[in-house]
C-alpha cells in the first residue's frame, strides 16, 4: 500500500517537474541551447504523456498529498496536490495538446534563432499550468496562476524586437495583474473568513453551512477568472497576444491558459453565490456575442481565431453560471482540441505564406495545401457544431442546459453560434477557396510532415473527443454527471430536437451567408465596403481599448505623475538630496579649518579649552 | 618680611604656564615647542606641590612624582620622534610640516 502511494507521488511529481527540469536544462545548456531545445522538449512532452496515461490507468479515487509550507505564527500554509476527475481530464487534455503543439513547434520554429528561449518558455508554461491543475489550495493556485501569466508574458514577447509583440506582452501582463489583484484580495478574504484556503476544507465548511457563501468573496475570486480567461472588460489583452508565435497562441491563448479561468471557476464553484453565478452567466453570454461581432472586423487570421476563443470562453462561462460546471468543462476540452487545431492550421498557413497573416492576401489555399486546409475545415466545422463532430456534443449540451435554465442566455448563445459560423465561414471562404490574392499565397506549398502530423492527430481528436463513452472511465465524471442530468430532463427529446434544429440551422445559415456575402477568395472586406460605419464600430471593438487609453491618460497618469513629483522632487530632491547637501556643506566648511598647521590647532585647542572653562562657569 | 602664601606660588605657576603656552603657540622649532610643553608641565607640578603643602597632604606631591616620571618617558619618546622627523624631512620647523593639510 505504502509503495503504491509512493509510486503515485513520484508519478505526480514527474508530471509536474518534467517540464520544469526540461526548461532548466535548456536554459543552462549555454551555446548549444538552440540545438538541444527541441529534443528535450519532445522528450519531456513524451514523458509527460506517458506519465499521464499511467496516472489515468492507476486513478480510482481523488488523490491527496499535503505538506507544510510556511508557518507565520499561528497562520500555517500548506502546499499540496489534489487531483480528482476534473483535474485529471484537464491534465489529459493538456498533455495531448501540448505534445502535438511541441511537435508542430519544432518545424514551425526551425528557422528561429532563439529556439532555446521559446522551448524553455513553453516547458516552463506547462510546469506552471500543471501546477494549477494539481494545486489543492487557493494560495498554491495563485502561485502557479502568476507563473502561467509570467510564462505567457515571456512567450508573447518572443519576437521582442517587434514593437507590437513587446507592447502586447506587457499589455497581457498588466491587464492580468488587474484581475489577479482582485483574485488575491478574494483569497485573502477567503482565508480571513474561513481560516483555510484548502479547496476541500472550504467545500466541507460551506457544505455544512450554506449561509457562509458570500457574494463579495465570490466577486473578488472571479476577478482572476475574468483576467485570465479574458472576459469583458479585461478581454483586451487576448487579441493583442496574437503577436506571439502561433504555437504559443495555440497552446496558451486557446487551449490551456485561458481555460484555466474556467477551471478555477469549477474549483471554487461551491463558494459562488447565486448572484455571482448569474453574473458569470450573463457576462459569458455578452462576451460570446460581443467577441463574435468583433471577429467580423478582423483581417488577421490569428485575431479572428482569438475573438473566436473569447466567444467560446463566453460559452463556457455562460453555461457554468447556469450551474453546469461539467458541461463547461466538456466544452473546454472539446474547444481545446479544435481550437488548438485551428491555430496550428493558421500557423501552417502563415508559415507557407511566408508570415503573411492578412486573410485578404491569401485565397485558394485548398489546392495548394490540401492537408492543412482539410484539417482546418474539420476544426471549423467542429467549432461551428456540425453534427457528429466534437463541438456539436458540447455545444448541444450547452444549448440544452441554457434552454433549461435561462431563455435569455439560450437565445443569446444560439445567436452567438450563428455569429461563430458566420465569421469562421468568412475565414474559410476567403482563405481556402477562390484564387490566390498575393504572390506569397500563389507560391504556398503544403508544409512538411512534422507540421501536418499534429494537425491530423488533433483533427482526429476534434472529431472524436465529443464521444464521452469512448473516454477512459476515470475521466469526466463531472461531465457525465451533468450530461446525465440533461438526458433525464422530462422534455429532453423535444429540447434536443429544438436545439439540433436551431444549432444546425445556425451553422448552415452562417456558412451560407458568409459564402454569399463574402464570396470565394475575395481581396477586400465586403463589410468594410458596404457597411463602413458598422465595420469601423466593430473594428474599434466598442472603444474599450480607447476607453482604457483615455482613463490611463487622463486619470491614472496625472496621479502617477503627482506621485512621481512627490518622489522625485520632495522625497529625492528635497529630503534625501537636501540632507546629503547639508552634510556636504558642513563638511566642506569644516575642511577649511583643517589647515595642517600645528600652531593653528593649538589655538583651536586653547579656544576650546576656554570655551569649556566658560561653560563650566555657567557663562552660557 | 614678605610672607609667601599660596597666591604667590599660583602666580608663578600661572606665569610659567603662560610662557609655555605662548612658546607652543608662537615658536616654530619643534624642540622649542617641546621644551615649552615641558615648561607647562612643570608649572602644573609647581602648583600641585604648592597645593599639597598648603593642604598638609602628600597627595599632590605623590602625583608630581608620577608626572615627572611620565614626563621623562615622554621626553625620550618625543625626542626620538623629532630625530626621526629630521631624518625623514630634513627639517623640524612646524610651518614646513603641513602634509596633513585637509
Amino acid at each position: 500500500m505504502d509503495n503504491q502511494i509512493m509510486d503515485l507521488l513520484f508519478n505526480l511529481l514527474g508530471i509536474l517537474f518534467l517540464p520544469f527540469f526540461c526548461s532548466l536544462i535548456i536554459v543552462f545548456s549555454g551555446q548549444i541551447r538552440n540545438t538541444v531545445a527541441p529534443f528535450f522538449s519532445l522528450l519531456s512532452g513524451l514523458g509527460s504523456l506517458f506519465l499521464t496515461f499511467l496516472l489515468i490507468k492507476e486513478f480510482s479515487e481523488p488523490i491527496r498529498f499535503s505538506w507544510d509550507w510556511i508557518a507565520l505564527g499561528v497562520h500555517k500554509f500548506y502546499i499540496g496536490f489534489f487531483i480528482d476527475s476534473v483535474g485529471l481530464t484537464m491534465l489529459a487534455m493538456i498533455a495531448i495538446v501540448a505534445f502535438a503543439i511541441t511537435i508542430f513547434s519544432i518545424a514551425y520554429m526551425s528557422k528561429d534563432d532563439s529556439k532555446g528561449r521559446f522551448f524553455a518558455g513553453l516547458s516552463f508554461f506547462l510546469f506552471s499550468m500543471i501546477g494549477i491543475i494539481f494545486a489543492d489550495n487557493l494560495i498554491m493556485i495563485f502561485l502557479f496562476w502568476e507563473l502561467v501569466g509570467f510564462s505567457s508574458y515571456l512567450l508573447i514577447g518572443h519576437y521582442f524586437r517587434r514593437d507590437d509583440a513587446k507592447d502586447a506582452s506587457q499589455k497581457a501582463f498588466i491587464v492580468n495583474r488587474v484581475g489577479d489583484y482582485g483574485f488575491l484580495i478574494g483569497i485573502i478574504l477567503t482565508y480571513w473568513h474561513f481560516g483555510t484556503t484548502n479547496l476541500e476544507a472550504l467545500a466541507i465548511l460551506i457544505g455544512a453551512d450554506v449561509s457562509l457563501i458570500s457574494s463579495g468573496i465570490g466577486f473578488f475570486l472571479i476577478c482572476g477568472f475574468i483576467g485570465k480567461s479574458a472576459q469583458f472588460p479585461l478581454h483586451v489583452w487576448l487579441p493583442d497576444a496574437m503577436a506571439g508565435p502561433t504555437p504559443v497562441s495555440a497552446l496558451i491563448h486557446a487551449a490551456t491558459m485561458v481555460a484555466a479561468g474556467i477551471y478555477l471557476l469549477i474549483r471554487v464553484q461551491f463558494m459562488l453565490s447565486f448572484e455571482v453565478m448569474s453574473f458569470i452567466s450573463y457576462l459569458g453570454t455578452f462576451v460570446a456575442l460581443f467577441a463574435g461581432f468583433c471577429a467580423f472586423a478582423q483581417s488577421d487570421i490569428k485575431r479572428v481565431l482569438a475573438y473566436s476563443t473569447l466567444s467560446q470562453l463566453g460559452y463556457m462561462s455562460a453555461i457554468f453560471g447556469l450551474g453546469f460546471p461539467g458541461i463547461a468543462l466538456f466544452h473546454l476540452i472539446t474547444h481545446a482540441f479544435f481550437k488548438a487545431l485551428l491555430f496550428l492550421g493558421a500557423g501552417s498557413v502563415i508559415h507557407a505564406c511566408h508570415h503573411e497573416q492578412c486573410i485578404f492576401k491569401m485565397g485558394g489555399l485548398l489546392k495548394r495545401m490540401p492537408i492543412t486546409s482539410l484539417t482546418f475545415i474539420i476544426g471549423t466545422l467542429a467549432l461551428c457544431g456540425v453534427y457528429g463532430l466534437s463541438g456539436f456534443y458540447s455545444k448541444d449540451a450547452i444549448l440544452i442546459g441554457a434552454h433549461d435554465a435561462n431563455n435569455l442566455v439560450f437565445y443569446g448563445l444560439v445567436f452567438a453560434a450563428l455569429l461563430t459560423s458566420g465569421y469562421m465561414g468568412r475565414l474559410i471562404w476567403i482563405v481556402f477557396f477562390g484564387s490566390p490574392n498575393s504572390q506569397a499565397a500563389k507560391n504556398a506549398k503544403e508544409v512538411n510532415i512534422i507540421m501536418y502530423l499534429p494537425l491530423v492527430v488533433l483533427s482526429f481528436f476534434a472529431i472524436f473527443v465529443g464521444f464521452t463513452n469512448l473516454w477512459p472511465a476515470q475521466l469526466g465524471a463531472t461531465i457525465l454527471f451533468d450530461l446525465d442530468y440533461l438526458h433525464h430532463l422530462v422534455n429532453y427529446k423535444v429540447l434536443h430536437n429544438k436545439v439540433l434544429i436551431l444549432g444546425s440551422g445556425a451553422w448552415i445559415l452562417g456558412l451560407t451567408m458568409a459564402f454569399l456575402f463574402y464570396g470565394r477568395g475575395t481581396k477586400f472586406d465586403q463589410l468594410e465596403k458596404q457597411l463602413p460605419h458598422i465595420y469601423s464600430l466593430l473594428k474599434r471593438r466598442l472603444w474599450v481599448d480607447e476607453l482604457y487609453a483615455v482613463y490611463l491618460d487622463k486619470v491614472q497618469k496625472p496621479i502617477a505623475e503627482s506621485f512621481s513629483f512627490l518622489d522625485e522632487m520632495v522625497l529625492r530632491g528635497f529630503i534625501v538630496r537636501g540632507c546629503a547637501g547639508l552634510i556636504g556643506i558642513i563638511g566642506a566648511s569644516l575642511r577649511l579649518l583643517q589647515v595642517g598647521r600645528l600652531d593653528n590647532y593649538v589655538i583651536w585647542f586653547f579656544i576650546g579649552l576656554i570655551a569649556f572653562w566658560l561653560y563650566g562657569l555657567n557663562m552660557f | 618680611m614678605v610672607l609667601i602664601g599660596i597666591n604667590e606660588f599660583i602666580y608663578v605657576a600661572s606665569i610659567l604656564f603662560l610662557i609655555g603656552l605662548l612658546g607652543v603657540l608662537l615658536r616654530r622649532n619643534t624642540i622649542v615647542i617641546f621644551m615649552s610643553i615641558e615648561l607647562m608641565l612643570n608649572a602644573i607640578n609647581l602648583a600641585l606641590v604648592a597645593f599639597s603643602r598648603f593642604n598638609n597632604s602628600m597627595d599632590g606631591s605623590i602625583f608630581v612624582f608620577f608626572i615627572m616620571t611620565v614626563a621623562a618617558a615622554e621626553v625620550a619618546l618625543g625626542l626620538a620622534i623629532i630625530v626621526m622627523l629630521y631624518r625623514q624631512r630634513q627639517t623640524i620647523l612646524v610651518n614646513e610640516l603641513k602634509q596633513l593639510n585637509g
